[in-house]
């Protein structure tokens, strides 16, 4: 198991995509590209605390929320952006902190429908707070330059996202590494069993819901400086939570790929789908898109990754029949 | 281990290899681009096909051959450029802000279009008009109601369409026009909206022009729109004693409050609504006699003392290419903004964006070679229509009349609405 | 004074009656929801898109000139139906795999069924042609909607029938082997696909008669359900997921918390007590108020 081949592999994902990023004229398709990133930073987070920790969330949209609303404020107050990485980061921490505590010791639905709660009570917070500019939302203004976090081209923001992904990479490969990542997999497999050996689940899912919340965090700030615009539909609903769950789904829950397959899936079929089938106003695109997640969970419940890793070990002939029930040992 | 990812790897240098054949398009080089981004898909998809049939034909009538008394139509093209046709080119917004600012930035940096239209949801006009500031490309926004959209200092935003402050200015203005002519007696007024972008945008105007204008708004209502019942929202109503109602919701709440209001019997003088809800046309058909006296602001009306010949014949030609469906505020709304564009192109005698521009800047059409019940299409310093003005409808015998601007109106206005029957 | 206290009062009493028909209509689509998760562990993401369904349904009956009450009996029956083939072909491969399977399966659901909604119904309002019950019934100062009285009273008819189901019949006892152990069951000579289908089956017919009562006092359209299902997750949680009592019970307790939150707090905040009160009771109570383990 060792972790060379998951380091080569990111490398090779990051030197493309920076010829890409800054060789490419095409504002398109360096659109998709920051999205699949910008997603794939979100699924990954999401993965941490529902993926390896095993608390499946449908609230995770209010970090990334936490984020792109810190650096709307920033910049609208003239301050730079760059100040709202901290400080996003650290709201989103104290956020994971104060509503993780009493939730993440909840067993399975009862965690989710929580998050849910949490992530209404955080919207209508910001819907009936002035200062946080209420149903309109933000519009960030035109400042161009690195000290703005705002670029003219699209090169500079696709590189961004590529960073903070292979950032967000080589954190998880560190978690599945540490005594972290193996916690939370025994906690996830068994709780009682891994709390009669001594393992806090509060004391280690709380540092878990932190890290990550501070990840989507970044992502929030990256995609304020992007779309210049934050408002609660776009940045705190539960439809967004729900894509980022999605996306942790689709590639393989668990797994350290699993988001950004995901994420590819996500984005091109999303663009695809809408492109080709959109526009008679019809929802065929919505069809197509629904048969294709239930198509996912019934044929390949694991997941894109997880079931290439079920199959691979298959192949080899493992015998370990009870990893296949859980892929987050795999990865 | 190492096989899977690097396959993956592979899998997705090639998915990026492939994307961008998917999306390129060509453009017939004589022709000038105009993008249009529309929410194609998502829930206002519906709406987005009707506002793109609508522009569509506007498109083929400036590049056809025969006169309607409207602007730039019928003369084969754009006359100053050589008789060059439109060719409108659609981007989808998905009724998302992210999306939209793709769209607009697809239709600048791939099809060259020299200037932008769209995007009705006011969150995407917001943010692909900022992308049309950001490359310099003029951006005509003929259906977004946000009044803050032209507050924002932009230099290419031209907005045709009243806003939401001069709708609920339009309130006020009926009620001062109709104490001149009845003895009405209004001084209380309950604002009521949901707590969207609409609906905060509407409450927040009808909010401050009536305290401006000397009216005791004596209960400012925000509830979400997502909700399920409304006895609170009545009570508060109720218990606030409001002379008249001022209502901004969909259809599902809508209808809740007649109920509510019905049953809790809450008697007003009027009750008038940011249309929305309240002009669908499943509104009237569940009333029934219920909805009688209803009042809304309008942008258009088929049934008005028209100034221009040609509206039933546009309504003839858009049915036709749109299974039927009259034309309605929107699609006469987004018609008309093509034609806008069209006017400026012929003036700016250039397909260069900053002329096409100032050829905006100067525009002046006169209201009554419209479809709309305008005054003119001018704008001000903001990019702001300063001749648009909204009508006043009444639900009367079954159906929306017109009864305000009295001039142009088909029925007198029914003051007090008739008491709830049951 | 006496006259301000009194008036106060009133108001209170109409808010209360007013939030108690309101959580009768979330008992009324929470019910289904519950017994499906009781038998097999499955919370429907679906569950809204049934029911929305069971409204165009009963729309359809309407429009055959079979009204909405006349029509609940045969929108069950279908919904059952319905409810069974999309178990045998699909929720039944769902339980087999890992537990996030049967979320997202349902999700995926969701969307289908909401897009199939908005390619053959378009995305208008729809309301049932001369709908029935229209009229206020007054009780001294307390005016209640005829309609939230029917939708109330079929809510505790609907519970009282599915509890005793469970409780008192045969069936009823095997769905409750298979809800405590299913392997348990299965040695017992209890056919768990069997059971599970025909439960799925009922919680799809319980939304089916839902559906049919709420088209007395709402539209229909594409995106109906979920605006009544979110709040129906949160009943069921909150009652103790799998509890049929638990449900009627949370689903009053929210109705009343939403009302009353609505107008003493402000109607922009009407879910705040709701979902404090969620998180306030799982905080002590993990398994909600009337569930088991």
């Amino acid at each position: 198991m060792s972790p060379r081949p998951h380091l080569i592999a990111l490398a090779a994902i990051v030197v493309l995509g920076l010829l890409y990023a800054f060789g490419s004229k095409d504002a398109v398709t360096l659109d998709l590209v920051f999205t699949l990133f910008l997603y794939a930073t979100l699924g990954q987070s999401w993965n941490w605390i529902s993926g390896y920790a095993g608390n499946i969330s449908f609230g995770h949209a209010i970090f990334f929320g936490c984020g792109a609303y810190a650096a709307a404020l920033c910049t609208n107050a003239g301050l730079s952006p760059w100040l709202a990485v901290p400080a996003g980061a650290l709201v989103a921490a104290a956020l994971a902190l104060v509503t993780g505590f009493p939730t993440l010791a909840l067993r399975g639905h009862y965690f989710s429908i929580a998050t849910i709660a949490v992530g209404a009570l955080v919207d209508t917070y910001v819907r009936t707070q002035g200062w946080l500019g209420m149903a309109n939302g933000f519009e960030l203004p035109i400042k161009n330059g690195l000290g703005w976090l705002q670029f003219s081209d699209k090169g500079p923001y696709v590189a961004l996202a590529l960073g903070l992904f292979a950032l967000v990479q080589l954190a998880t490969l560190a978690l599945e590494r540490s005594r972290l990542g193996y916690y939370l997999r025994a906690l996830r497999a068994n709780h009682a069993a891994a709390a009669s050996v001594g393992i806090d689940e509060r004391r280690w899912k709380l540092i878990a819901f932190t890290s990550c919340a501070t990840f989507a965090a970044l992502a929030g700030v990256l995609y304020a400086q992007y779309t210049l615009f934050v408002d609660p539909p776009s940045t705190l609903a539960l439809s967004i939570s729900i894509d980022i769950a999605l996306i942790g789904v689709v590639g393989g829950i668990g797994t350290l790929w699993g988001p950004l397959v995901g994420a590819s899936v996500y984005v091109l079929l999303a663009k695809e789908v809408a492109l080709r089938l959109g526009g008679s106003g019809k929802g065929y695109d919505l069809v197509i898109y629904g048969a294709i997640i239930c198509l996912i969970a019934a044929w390949r419940p694991h997941g894109i990754v997880g079931s290439i890793i079920d199959a691979l070990r298959r192949r080899r002939g493992a015998a370990d029949v009870v990893s296949v029930q859980n892929p987050a040992e795999a990865a | 281990m190492s096989k899977p990812s690097i396959r993956l790897a592979l899998a997705l240098g090639v998915a990026f290899a492939v994307a961008p054949s998917a999306t390129t398009r060509a453009a017939d080089p004589a022709d000038i681009v105009i993008g249009s981004v529309l929410p194609l898909t998502g829930p206002s998809a519906q709406t987005g096909a009707g506002l793109k049939a609508a522009q569509q034909l506007a498109a083929d009538l400036v590049n056809g051959h025969v006169s309607y008394p409207l602007p730039a139509v019928g003369h084969d093209g754009i006359p100053s450029l050589g008789h060059a046709h439109i060719k409108l080119v659609f981007a989808d917004s998905q009724g998302k802000p992210d999306q939209a600012r793709a769209a607009a930035e697809e239709l600048i940096t791939q099809d060259h279009a020299v200037a932008l239209i769209g995007a009705y949801i006011s969150s995407t006009t917001a943010t692909a008009s900022q992308v049309a500031e950001r490359y310099g490309i003029p951006f005509l926004n003929p259906d977004s109601s946000a009044p803050s959209l032209t507050a924002r200092g932009l230099k290419w935003f031209f907005r045709t369409t009243p806003n939401d402050a001069m709708f609920a200015q339009n309130f006020y203005d009926f009620l001062a026009d109709l104490k001149k002519t009845k003895k009405v007696a209004v001084h209380k007024v309950a604002v009521v909206n949901e707590d969207g972008l609409f609906g905060t945008g509407s409450g927040d105007a009808e909010e401050s022009i009536g305290k401006s204008s000397g009216y005791d708004v004596a209960a400012r209502i925000a509830y979400p729109a997502t909700t399920t019942e409304v006895n609170a929202e009545v009570e508060k109503i109720k218990s606030a004693a409001p002379d008249i109602l001022m209502m901004s919701s969909y259809l599902p709440d809508a209808l809740l409050f007649m109920r509510g209001l019905k049953d809790q019997g809450v008697a007003v003088q009027g009750i008038f609504a940011q249309d929305a809800g309240f002009i669908d046309p499943g509104f009237i058909k569940t009333e029934g006699d219920d909805a009688e006296g209803i009042m809304t602001r309008e942008v258009f009306s088929l049934e008005i003392k028209q100034r221009n010949q040609s509206v039933p014949l546009i309504d003839q030609l858009f049915r036709a290419r749109f299974g039927g469906k009259p034309l309605d505020g929107n699609t006469a709304r987004d018609f008309t903004g093509v034609l806008v564009l069209a006017d400026a192109l012929d003036r700016a005698h250039s397909t260069d964006p900053a002329a096409i521009r100032d050829a905006l800047v100067k525009t002046n059409i006169p209201g009554s070679r419209t479809l709309l019940p305008w005054k003119s299409i001018h704008f001000d310093a903001t990019g702001q229509n300063d001749g648009g003005a909204g009508i006043i409808e009444q639900i009367q015998g079954g159906k929306y009349v017109t009864v305000w601007p009295f001039d142009v109106a088909v029925k007198p206005v029914v003051w007090p609405m008739p008491p709830w029957k049951h | 004074m006496a006259d301000a206290a009194v008036e106060a009062l009133t108001t209170f009493a109409l808010l209360v009656a007013g939030g108690l028909l309101t959580g009768l209509v979330f008992a009324l689509v929470a019910l289904g929801l519950t017994l499906v998760y009781g038998v097999m562990d499955v919370v429907n993401f679906a569950h809204g898109e049934f029911l929305m369904l069971a409204m165009y349904a009963t729309l359809g009956l309407a429009l055959l000139g079979i009204g909405p009450l006349v029509g609940l009996p045969l929108v069950a029956a279908a919904l059952f139906l319905f409810g069974i083939v999309v178990y045998r072909i699909f929720i039944r491969r769902l339980l087999a795999g890992p537990p996030e399977a049967t979320v997202f399966g349902t999700f995926g659901l969701l969307v289908l069924i909401q897009g199939a909604a908005q390619a053959l119904f378009s995305s208008d309002y729809l309301s049932v042609p001369n709908r029935p019950l229209q009229g206020t019934l007054h009780l001294g100062p307390i005016a209640l909607a005829q309609s939230a009285l029917v939708e109330g009273a079929g809510a505790l008819v609907l519970t009282a029938l599915v509890f005793a189901f469970v409780e008192y019949t045969e069936t009823g006892r095997a769905m409750r082997a298979v809800a405590e152990d299913r392997v348990a069951a299965t040695l017992m000579g209890i056919n768990v696909q069997r059971i599970n289908a025909l439960a799925f089956g009922i919680g799809a017919a319980c939304v089916g008669a839902a559906g049919a009562l709420l088209m007395l006092s709402y539209p229909v359209y594409p995106t109906v359900g979920s605006q009544f299902a979110l709040t129906a997750f949160v009943v069921v949680a909150l009652g103790g997921f799998g509890s049929i009592q638990g449900a009627l019970v949370a689903a009053l307790l929210v109705g009343l918390l939403e009302v009353l939150g609505g107008f003493y707090l402000s109607p922009e905040l009407k879910m705040v007590p709701v979902y404090l009160a969620y998180l306030v009771v799982v905080l002590l109570r993990p398994q909600g108020l009337l569930g088991r383990r």
